[in-house]
């Protein structure tokens, strides 16, 4: 698409310039912000990695790779690691289905539709550290959830999976890190149903009488019209919570610590960073960390291209 | 795909031009202030009295009652040394997290609080300034500090980096309406927990800590230990550390103990208070916290009970107050340091009830004749060997798997425990 | 602006495509719809009910199953308002104009750089716009010593400076400008066209024209930011360090962590809990058309 130009060609190629001008003038503070406290720090993270670090002195001897190479054969880390992952994998698709199947419900005909969007979105505003000790108070062995559990009658069925009574949903390392998956679907899949609405809310109606007058069930049209039309909804929100997933930090430390107790069960990859920088005070390992969790999440982020395929946002 | 991994590429050559250039210098401005050699010097003379100028002092606040007993020791500082002006800072947040951009930038207080468990990292990497000259020439008395606190503020250097501000041992407070007679012995002590499983609506008798953190003073009290006595190599993965670890263990496994966690509590004083355990093996910090969360609970102390080992023992945690190497004030703050770690500031400061004195000739505090009496043969419960936070990890990490899936082992906590120990010794 | 929004997603797509085919399904499916609805309203009230409750229950009674405190005491909320420094209505204001600020400078840069972005034609833009995308993928944990030296060397890191470095480190967010960005994609360059034609400049065409059409991103984006900045916990810890600055959720965590364990004393500790959730609670029925509509009608479109 040109644009349509009255003028001549000289006043073309002033346009030309004041158009970039204008373009530079508009990012430029965001550019030096970023250039200041990303790139910048970013570039020195890499420096400091591959240095014996010391906060007042800097650089006191270089360890070339060798900080890469502790980490990457840590066990703690390779734990981090594969935590991060699990979490990724079964946290992201999960909140993605139910923000999908509460934007589709929500966006029916119904009474109260604001009401209820308005409430499943509320979890995602309120302070997460809040949220987590909330959290943690339900999920302690004499907590809401034990009760309620108990209250219903449930209590023979989860003993079939070997849980008792008082089940110590985020002190047992069987059950710390799912405890705290559930949590953040609970706190961000009203998130994802508004983004979700916005596609939804982009699909033309034609289409559905389309799909009525060839005798489609809802199901159908669901599985062969909505779904595949989402796509770039799918592609935004599965970018962003991948993102989110592989960084999440705040409910592991205030559930867990920075040991990521109960056995290692919330260690995550920043809590494992965070931990190497502020309680052994080896700030060129963490540099290393931060490195290594960038690549993942390089990788992730080139991955999820491929599988969405095209180019939809970038 | 192609282009847009070569233009991202290109993003970060560009990028880098601009960005690495100036890092490496800019370490510099931080390192200005290493120097630590005190200012005044020459002829040696030391009058507090006339030195003045401001100081700064900064630590965390773990409770209100920290704060109070603090404001009244400053206040007992001021009126002494009026010259010197005190700028109390308590830091919120994660202590070391605070503290590491403070020594990054260079914006360091003139005195603050340095726990044991991290004392020898912050020593080692030179964030602490040597007070020996100081010591010299104010002719201080440093022997008056128990050795198990005052030995952790000792560089490899042989030089102090810090005075051990206060400490606590680790002893049993135990809920006087279910325990009329204290177990002397640890088989007393299993004999009562076993008579006492199932009753006052306890869910344990005991509550205990699955990890190092009190664990240790189980260890030394059943004859095991950790180093061999020259601290260079580990004693863990042997049969007597052995025995000791798997005793402690089957307190968890005949449900004689259990976790605050597992009780829902956020730590033993919480099932102390509210009634979910009946003994409990915590430090002075238990007492304000009981007055004002738990006022109904009646409770007492005793010591750790005596294991195998046959004599008595226990474990001992302290912080010191110490000056940085970066601090702008470190006459004042020595001035400070001296007073709240003397006698007469220490007196002051533990009459507040939070913590034990680190002196011998400090009076015992009220009520706290029982840790204070621990106070002479307590063995250091952090801060003793470097790296020793891996050591916790390692340990608490597999007994915490042992317990919950209900194996019981100590075989693989004692293994990965040695494991620990050995490589946090060859750093 | 809703209405605005409404137009904007194209002609009528924004009504609802209900209504689904056969009317006896359609009855069963509402009937299930309202019960998912209903259902996963209740799961996201009860946690929040919970907390109210159990704030006005004394200790022991906190963890018994009862919905009605016996007995009813206000102790709980005395603890917290007693134990809380600064006292709570300082923390609030810190909160809210720290998250005000933020909003508004993640507001104006992010609108004008992601008009840039998307319709201005300047040499390195693609590499600028990739730097953007590349901040997403960075943990703040990795650039927090060297950022605290950069903020130390403007003077941000010491008494009103907190609160602008605060401010500044979250200034401007990547997802503020990939968001706008892909809105202002979105809108039919006619408009700008014929704005341009009529010799407007640049600015004058992003202010008059294309600004007042984005208003549902914006208002998404000032909601997302908002939010994120009044949860933000990692950066106020370490830069808001003097106690009358504290945020919310830093105080949370202090109050948390008084007395030496983490504290299971919770009425005191659910009546914070309340008292941090009550103000963006209100917050949120007032503009709670704007937060939802808002980030619902800008969201995604490809």
């Amino acid at each position: 698409m040109t644009v349509a130009d009255p003028a001549g060609h000289s006043s073309r190629r002033s346009m030309r310039f004041s158009e970039a001008l204008a373009g530079y003038g508009f990012v430029a503070v965001p550019m030096v912000l970023f250039l200041l406290l990303n790139v910048f720090a970013f570039f020195y993270a890499i420096y400091i990695s591959v240095w014996k670090w010391n906060l007042i002195r800097g650089p006191v001897s270089f360890l070339g790779l060798q900080n890469y190479a502790d980490v990457l054969s840590d066990p703690t880390f390779q734990k981090a690691v594969e935590n991060s992952i699990y979490y990724t994998v079964i946290w992201v698709p999960l909140t993605m289905a139910v923000g999908l199947l509460l934007a589709v419900v929500v966006n029916q005909k119904i009474r109260g539709q604001t009401f209820f969007r308005a409430a499943f979105y509320f979890p995602a505003i309120a302070s997460s550290a809040a949220i987590t000790m909330l959290w943690i108070f339900m999920a302690a062995p004499d907590g809401l959830f034990n009760a309620v559990r108990e209250g219903l009658g449930l209590a023979p069925l989860f003993s079939l999976f070997g849980f008792g009574p008082n089940q110590n949903w985020l002190g047992d390392y069987h059950t710390a890190l799912d405890s705290i998956i559930l949590l953040n679907v609970w706190t961000t899949s009203g998130t994802f149903m508004l983004l979700y609405l916005a596609s939804l809310q982009s699909i033309s109606h034609e289409v559905y009488e389309a799909a009525a007058v060839d005798g489609a069930g809802p199901w159908q049209a669901f599985w062969h019209i909505t779904f595949p039309l989402l796509r770039p909804g799918h592609y935004y929100v599965a970018t962003v919570a991948v993102i989110g997933a592989l960084q999440v930090f705040d409910q592991a430390i205030l559930a867990g610590g920075p040991n990521g107790d109960p056995n290692n069960a919330l260690m995550f990859i920043v809590l494992y960073l965070y931990k190497t920088a502020f309680t052994d005070f080896n700030f060129s390992k963490a540099a290393a960390v931060g490195l290594v969790l960038f690549v993942i999440v390089f990788a992730a982020t080139l991955l999820q291209r491929r599988v969405f395929g095209g180019e939809p946002a970038w | 795909m192609r282009r847009f991994i070569a233009v991202l590429v290109a993003a970060f050559i560009v990028a880098s031009c601009t960005g690495s250039s100036p890092s490496p210098s800019s370490s510099a401005p931080s390192g200005a202030a290493g120097s630590s050699s005190p200012s005044g010097g020459g002829g040696g003379g030391w009058d507090p009295t006339s030195i003045s100028g401001p100081a700064v002092l900064s630590g965390w606040q773990s409770s209100p009652a920290e704060g109070n007993a603090l404001t009244q020791t400053l206040l007992g500082f001021q009126s002494t040394y009026p010259n010197i002006k005190v700028d109390y800072e308590p830091l919120a947040g994660d202590y070391p997290t605070v503290m590491a951009t403070k020594f990054a930038s260079g914006d360091v207080p003139d005195l603050f609080y340095v726990d044991a468990s991290y004392a020898g990292t912050w020593i080692d990497q030179g964030y602490l300034a040597p007070l020996d000259d100081y010591i010299q020439k104010s002719g201080f008395d440093t022997s008056q500090f128990f050795p198990g606190y005052a030995s952790i503020f000792k560089g490899a250097d042989g030089k102090w980096y810090g005075f051990p501000k206060d400490g606590n041992t680790i002893a049993m407070a135990y809920n006087t309406d279910i325990v009329k007679d204290p177990p002397k012995t640890m088989d007393d002590l299993i004999t009562l927990a076993q008579s006492l499983k199932g009753t006052n609506g306890l869910k344990a008798p005991l509550c205990l800590n699955p990890g190092l953190d009190r664990g240790l003073a189980f260890l030394f009290a059943q004859g095991g230990s950790l180093l061999s006595d020259d601290g260079k190599t580990e004693t863990i993965d042997s049969d007597a550390s052995k025995t000791a670890v798997q005793w402690y263990m089957d307190l968890f496994k005949n449900g004689l103990g259990m976790t605050a966690s597992d009780m829902g509590d956020g730590w033993c004083g919480d099932s102390l208070g509210k009634k979910n355990a009946a003994i409990i093996f915590e430090g002075g910090w238990l007492d304000p916290s009981m007055v004002s969360t738990y006022p109904d609970v009646k409770y007492a102390w005793n010591v750790m009970p005596t294991g195998s080992s046959g004599s008595p023992v226990t474990i001992s945690y302290t912080v010191s107050y110490s000056i940085g190497a970066q601090s702008k004030n470190k006459d004042e703050a020595f001035v400070l340091l001296s007073y709240l770690t003397g006698k007469e500031g220490m007196t002051k400061w533990t009459e507040g009830g939070v913590a034990l004195p680190s002196r011998s000739d400090v009076p015992t505090p009220q009520g706290k004749d029982v840790l204070v009496s621990e106070s002479s043969y307590a063995k250091p419960g952090s801060g003793f060997m470097p790296g020793y936070n891996d050591v916790q990890k390692a340990f608490q990490d597999a007994f915490t798997a042992q317990i919950q899936n209900k194996t019981f082992d100590a075989g693989p906590v004692v293994s990965a425990t040695a494991t620990a120990v050995t490589k946090a010794l060859s750093q | 602006m809703v209405s605005q929004a409404r137009r904007l997603g194209g002609a009528g797509t924004l009504a609802a495509p209900s209504a689904p085919p056969g009317r006896r399904r359609g009855r069963w499916l509402r009937a299930l719809a309202y019960a998912i609805l209903i259902a996963y309203a209740v799961v996201m009230f009860v946690p929040f009910a919970w907390s109210v409750i159990t704030s006005f229950k004394t200790l022991p009674d906190s963890v018994r199953l009862s919905f009605i405190p016996q007995p009813f005491t206000l102790e709980g909320w005395h603890e917290a308002v007693q134990t809380l420094t600064p006292p709570l209505p300082l923390i609030f204001l810190n909160s809210f104009a720290i998250a005000g600020a933020v909003t508004l400078t993640n507001v104006v840069l992010g609108s004008l750089a992601g008009y840039a972005f998307a319709r201005l034609r300047f040499p390195g833009r693609e590499l600028l716009f990739l730097i953007v995308l590349g901040t997403l993928m960075m943990p703040d944990q990795l650039r927090v010593i060297p950022v605290y030296l950069i903020l130390k060397t403007f003077g941000l890191t010491a008494g009103f400076g907190q609160y602008v470095g605060v401010v500044v480190v979250a200034a401007i967010a990547g997802t503020s400008i990939f968001f706008l960005r892909q809105y202002f994609l979105s809108i039919p360059r006619d408009l700008e066209e014929a704005a341009r034609m009529d010799g407007a400049g640049f600015f004058t065409t992003f202010w008059r024209v294309m600004l007042p059409l984005a208003t549902p991103a914006i208002a998404a984006v000032a909601i997302l930011q908002f939010q994120g900045s009044w949860n933000s916990f990692f950066w106020p810890v370490i830069l808001l360090q003097d106690n009358a600055k504290k945020t919310i959720p830093v105080a949370l965590y202090t109050f948390r962590t008084l007395s030496s364990g983490f504290s299971t004393n919770w009425p005191p500790l659910m009546a914070v809990i309340v008292a941090a959730t009550i103000p963006i609670l209100i917050l949120y029925i007032f503009f709670q058309r704007y937060f939802v509509e808002g980030l619902a009608a800008s969201g995604v479109k490809g």
